[in-house]
């Protein structure tokens, strides 16, 4: 009796198990319908799935109820993580469940090539959505999805850095690479031209510096540093840069060929002579082994000379220091190259591709989710999800131009007030008119210049003085258009690929050998490096290599095609 | 006679020394188990752009209760907290009656089909059939974005199971025997004399089961992700932390554009995380005395009676 | 083994008609939970069969139409991750050998320590302090992983970074000058027993106390009588009463050998460590997982599985051949 209950109850299972059904397809006219008419009498619902790091509104967002009232629009929030994304989107594909509305940033388009995802294109060409159409108009080309197996087209709208206005507002502000240097270390040198600056030179000044400030605030002087956890280009992209490239990622792109550079004479020559001046007592040992709070402490703490990193990625500490007024212990961007070589470290905004907001296949309205985007690129909507509302989160002066008072500045930094009054996580996925939106503002608070120049403080002021500059911008190179191919980054090797692999081994050797190729004695160097050399030897760098040009190769093609 | 005087003299020293180094032994764990924590919420009181320098010891170097403020003002967080409570209360009622009960059936030596069903159950602990068969089973069972998903799969775990079984067979089986002499039924010896006796582990069990509950957050991540109604404390603390220790180099490169466009910091401050941690962890820690103290008493009732 | 006992052997003495009669209430209150576990812990492991394919999930499909639309590789997965001659090979066995390290570290350190402290707390008598001594232990356990991985970073770091276990060991003069603990590997398999045990330490002790205060106190009053010390009745007498839970707790954490955490190998592994630091679940996570490759996952899972299947089985085995307290 047991064993037929077992196979009753078995066999019920199985069949709840393997006949759920999937979603079918909805099929039917492309856009040839009238858009629909946003009104609070004309309520809808949407579900949307996205993947940012920003939390959820509140319940009662400012800016919600405002979509509710004005729009009719409800949006009911699916909010992942990124570290978190591919668990979730392996098990969207295999179930076959997924919000209407996907907003997900996988380099790999797994959702695109699990066929999860709608093609855009035939909707665009209708003219129902001219904002949307304008808006990938002129990037089309690279927008498109070129994978195995898939139709080639539209599937995800960017999210960031697709510019309007001619020339757009840029920030003030440089957010890339560079070697960092203290302000007060040039003070100190009495303002040295930048020009032309060597890594010797980079050292030497921090070494001065340092053999006269052995301690800042009671703490050891920290001369050279860089984040390691989760940003392994801290340590690993400086010999594309001091080797006059542009950042790539890996690689080294030259006449449409990618070619890894770790082990290059670039890299030999710049590990070698970090090698050395740790053994100047210039580089922080626990670079290696630091976590990013740890990294950011020290960053703060005012005592660490320079570091290699990205502007952004040291923006809390920059801010700690800042509210401490310490802004001689702020940082200038300096750009050193190996001799001969053009400094190309700073490069133009890279459109995001793979990242934005796309349309689930299964959706039963696609039309209605473009309507809703295409009501959100207006540039009404587009300034209350930047800006917010006028009078309550910024104010317009006689040309027109939007600023803040300092408690408004101030609520955008609070948690609380965000999830109250702002729809970041939205924002974070949402099409954006970057650059400039009508009337001459910048889309973000953070770009408007009035707003940079009313917040520089006189330290600041005085020292941009010194250098004859702006903006901080201006201490780094002024990029030409990007090369056909750029970023190399953006090109992600398939699945379970021996690409894929390789690259992931590439990094830990990386991480393993040149910690240790730092951190040794200078006359052991050599024999550490050969054997990283050996290690990288044993990899399957030519399948990796071949992936990334072949996405070069069809990138050139098509900007070429166009 | 003559030798237990002897060891009446030692009797003296030896307790002394003993529990002299054991209080000593005992006040350094002690030192070592609370310094991170006392450090934690330090930290939690103390002023974000501040901490960024690191450096904060036992007190607060700049105090302030913005933290808290922030904290408990943010609407996500507090839903999430009475949400996680709920669940908790849920969890480990469901699962003390559902795992005492079999415990109860598998405890009883006579019962042939025990064995099997405690290896059936025991294996379980062993293998994991991974997360999308998993999901697709909850789906197939409608339990996506609804409440059930948090305490329906969840009701009985095998190591609680084992633990309560092997309590209940200490219980003397003449007590058993003497209720069944008197035509007790299983389930009046398992309400009467079972459950009574057996309230040490039962205490046990649900303080594990609550720490368990209380403290998950995968559940809610994957099945329930879809109704923010239905987060819990345990996740949203740790989308703020997943969102600064993570960071993966792709989701850096993403974030990257981010911060060029908006302007934002990215990066948690850690004086938010350290306030999150312990707004999570006290609760837990102010029931646990009152379950302590429940559990002690039950301890007594267990060890006395026999 | 034990599964193979069906009722159907008694049934020559007494017939299972007449068992289930006298037991039907004991059947009705574990067989509906049985079937309940064979249906959310049983029934998923049908998705074991992406072990045997290069599974990619197509959006829209039946769980029979995934399984059917992909592609079937036999035991290709299998092969890949034993076969040491191959990269990915290497690292997975190397991650095996790093688990059963960290793993037989926790174990035994674990056992040793959390019974002697367990011991010790028994023979604190005021209940004042007992009670407030094991809050205080129990406190970490309440503590999140990713946290105890911070704080941990923050203890191993140099004295200036505020590592106060460096300033600790310089300042009682046992090294001279500070170590980086997380650049070298050789550390690694320690600092993962040291957060697991400041973790659980105290936590784990509730058992052994629980089992402790269920023990006769008739049993010390003899053993004085028969002019027993306090070491003796703590290894006599206190030790000896919870011996069963002592077997029954390591025949579960040998069957556990092989999983050995996952929060601190991956926030605390770095390049520098990785030799020693990556474990199967961080293999997963980022050769399998990260990648998309969930066949890949799915079989080291597998593999995971038998073996501590076999241990699981295998310890039990020696417990009940020494007569001691078995788990099934």
């Amino acid at each position: 009796m047991k064993r037929t209950l077992l196979t009753a109850f078995l066999s019920v299972i199985l069949s709840t198990v393997l006949f759920a059904s999937g979603a079918d397809e909805a099929k039917g006219a492309k856009g040839n319908g009238e858009p629909h008419v946003f009104s609070p009498d004309n309520p809808v619902t949407i579900d949307a799935w996205i993947v940012t790091s920003q939390t959820a509104p509140s319940p009662d967002n400012k800016i919600s109820k405002l979509l509710k009232e004005r729009l009719g629009v409800t949006l009911n929030y699916d909010i992942t993580t990124p570290d978190q994304q591919l668990d979730r989107i392996g098990i969207m594909l295999a179930a076959g469940t997924i919000p209407e509305l996907v907003g997900s940033t996988d380099q790999n388009a797994r959702l695109v090539q699990g066929g999860a995802m709608l093609r855009l294109d035939d909707y665009l060409d209708s003219g129902r959505w001219p904002l949307l159409a304008e808006h990938v108009r002129p990037v089309r080309k690279k927008l498109t999805w070129t994978g195995g197996g898939v139709e080639d087209g539209l599937y995800q709208f960017p999210n960031y850095n697709r510019f309007y206005g001619n020339p757009p507002i840029m920030s003030p502000i440089h957010w890339g690479s560079a070697f960092w240097i203290q302000k007060d270390v040039l003070a100190f040198h009495n303002y040295p031209s930048l020009e032309n600056m060597t890594l010797e030179r980079y050292f030497d000044l921090i070494e001065s510096y340092m053999k006269a400030n052995p301690t800042i605030d009671g703490a050891k002087t920290i001369g050279f540093s860089f984040p390691m956890q989760g940003r392994v280009w801290g340590l690993t992209n400086p010999p594309l840069f001091l080797a006059g490239y542009p950042n790539d990622g890996g690689v080294m792109v030259d006449d449409g060929q990618a070619k890894i550079y770790a082990n290059s004479k670039y890299a030999y020559d710049y590990f070698k002579f970090l090698n050395m001046a740790h053994d100047r007592g210039l580089v922080d040992p626990e670079s290696f082994t630091q976590t990013l709070d740890q990294y950011l402490a020290k960053v703060a703490s005012g005592r660490v000379l320079g570091v290699h990193d990205q502007r952004w990625s040291f923006g809390t500490a920059n801010d700690a220091l800042v509210a401490n007024g310490q802004y001689e212990r702020t940082y200038a961007a300096t750009m050193p190259v190996f001799p001969g070589k053009k400094p190309y470290y700073a490069d133009r905004d890279v459109l995001n591709i793979n990242q934005g907001f796309g349309i689930a296949s299964n959706a039963e309205n696609p039309e209605l989710l473009l309507d809703f985007l295409e009501i959100m690129l207006t540039p009404e909507l587009q300034t209350i999800l930047s800006w917010g509302i006028e009078g309550e989160d910024y104010l317009v002066d006689e040309n027109g131009l939007f600023y803040k008072t300092q408690e408004m500045r101030d609520n955008f930094n609070n948690l609380t007030w965000k999830q109250d009054n702002r729809l970041e996580a939205l924002l974070d996925i949402m099409v954006k008119r970057q650059g400039e939106l009508p009337g001459g503002n910048a889309f973000a608070a953070g770009d408007q210049p009035g707003e940079f120049f009313d917040s520089l403080k006189q330290y600041d002021k005085d020292f941009l003085a010194a250098y004859g500059l702006k903006t901080w911008r201006q201490f780094v190179n002024d990029p030409p258009p990007n090369p056909a191919h750029y970023p190399a980054w953006q090109i992600s090797p398939p699945d379970g690929s021996a690409a894929q692999v390789a690259n992931q081994q590439l990094e830990d050797a990386a991480q393993r050998y040149l910690s240790e190729a730092v951190l040794t004695s200078p006359a052991r160097f050599d024999s550490v490096w050969n054997e990283y050399m050996a290690a990288i030897d044993s990899i399957d760098v030519a399948a990796y290599e071949a992936v990334i040009t072949e996405g070069v190769q069809a990138r050139i093609r098509a900007a070429g095609g166009e | 006679m003559k030798s237990k005087i002897i060891r009446r003299g030692k009797l003296h020293a030896e307790p002394l020394i003993f529990h002299t180094l054991n209080y000593v032994f005992l006040a350094l764990l002690c030192i070592a188990m609370l310094y991170p924590i006392v450090n934690t919420i330090a930290v939690s009181f103390n002023d974000g752009l501040d901490a960024v320098r690191g450096g904060i010891g036992l007190w607060p170097r700049a105090f302030t209760l913005d933290n808290y403020r922030t904290v408990l003002g943010m609407h996500t967080i507090l839903d999430a907290f009475w949400m996680s409570v709920y669940r908790t209360v849920v969890q480990v009622v469901t699962n003390i009656v559902v795992t005492s009960m079999l415990a109860f059936a598998l405890s009883r030596r006579e019962f042939k089909p025990g064995r099997p069903i405690a290896l059936i159950f025991v294996l379980t602990m062993y293998f994991n059939a991974g997360l999308i068969p998993n999901f697709i089973l909850i789906q197939s069972l409608g339990m996506v974005n609804s409440f059930a998903v948090y305490w329906v799969p969840t009701m009985i775990s095998a190591f609680n199971l084992i633990i309560m079984r092997t309590y209940m067979r200490t219980i003397p089986e003449a007590l058993l025997e003497s209720a069944k002499l008197d035509g007790a039924s299983d389930f009046r010896i398992y309400l009467q004399i079972v459950m009574p006796l057996s309230k040490p582990v039962l205490a046990t069990v649900a303080l594990f089961v609550a720490v368990g509950a209380w403290n998950t957050w995968f559940d809610a991540f994957i099945y329930n992700s879809g109704s923010q109604r239905l987060s819990v404390l345990q996740y949203e603390l740790q989308r703020v932390l997943a969102s600064a220790m993570m960071q993966g180099q792709q989701s850096s490169q993403s974030s990257q554009a981010a911060q060029a466009g908006m302007g934002l910091s990215m990066v948690t401050p850690q004086t938010i995380r350290a306030t999150i941690t312990v707004v999570a962890a006290v609760p837990i820690l102010i029931v646990y005395p009152f379950l302590q103290r429940y559990f002690v008493h039950g301890v007594q009732l267990g060890g006395v009676k026999e | 083994m034990g599964i193979t006992t069906s009722p159907g052997v008694s049934a020559k003495k007494r017939p299972w008609r007449v068992t289930f009669k006298k037991q039907w209430q004991l059947y009705l209150m574990s067989f509906p939970m049985l079937f309940y576990l064979l249906l959310f812990a049983y029934v998923p492991l049908l998705g074991w069969v992406m072990a045997f394919q290069e599974f990619r999930p197509r959006f829209g499909l039946s769980p029979i139409g995934q399984v059917m639309s992909n592609k079937w590789v036999g035991l290709e997965n299998f092969k890949t991750l034993l076969d040491n001659s191959t990269i990915l090979g290497q690292r997975f066995l190397q991650s095996v050998v790093n688990t059963l390290g960290q793993s037989l570290l926790i174990l035994v350190l674990g056992f040793f320590l959390t019974i002697m402290l367990s011991l010790l707390l028994n023979e604190l008598r005021q209940t004042g302090v007992k009670r407030f001594v094991q809050n205080v232990l129990y406190l970490p356990h309440f503590l999140s992983w990713v946290i105890v991985a911070m704080l941990a970073s923050t203890a191993l770091s140099l004295p200036g970074s505020g590592g106060f276990l460096n300033d600790f060991l310089m300042k009682v003069h046992i090294i001279d000058r500070p170590i980086q603990f997380l650049a070298d590997p050789g550390y690694f398999w320690g600092i993962v027993a040291g957060t697991h045990l400041w973790k659980n330490l105290g936590w784990n002790t509730i058992i052994y106390m629980a089992a402790m205060t269920s023990i006769d106190p008739n049993l010390y009053e003899a053993a004085s009588i028969d002019g027993a010390n306090r070491y003796q009745k703590m290894w006599h007498v206190t030790l000896a009463s919870i011996r069963p839970t002592i077997v029954l707790l390591l025949i579960i954490n040998i069957g556990m050998l092989l999983t050995s955490g996952f929060e601190i190998q991956w926030l605390l592994g770095q390049g520098v460590n990785i030799v020693r630091s990556e474990n199967i679940d961080v293999f997963v996570l980022r050769y399998g997982i990260k990648m998309g490759n969930f066949s890949l996952a799915t079989a080291a899972g597998i593999l995971r599985t038998v073996v501590s299947i076999i241990l699981l089985t295998g310890s039990n085995f020696v417990a009940r051949s020494l007569k001691q307290e078995t788990l099934f």
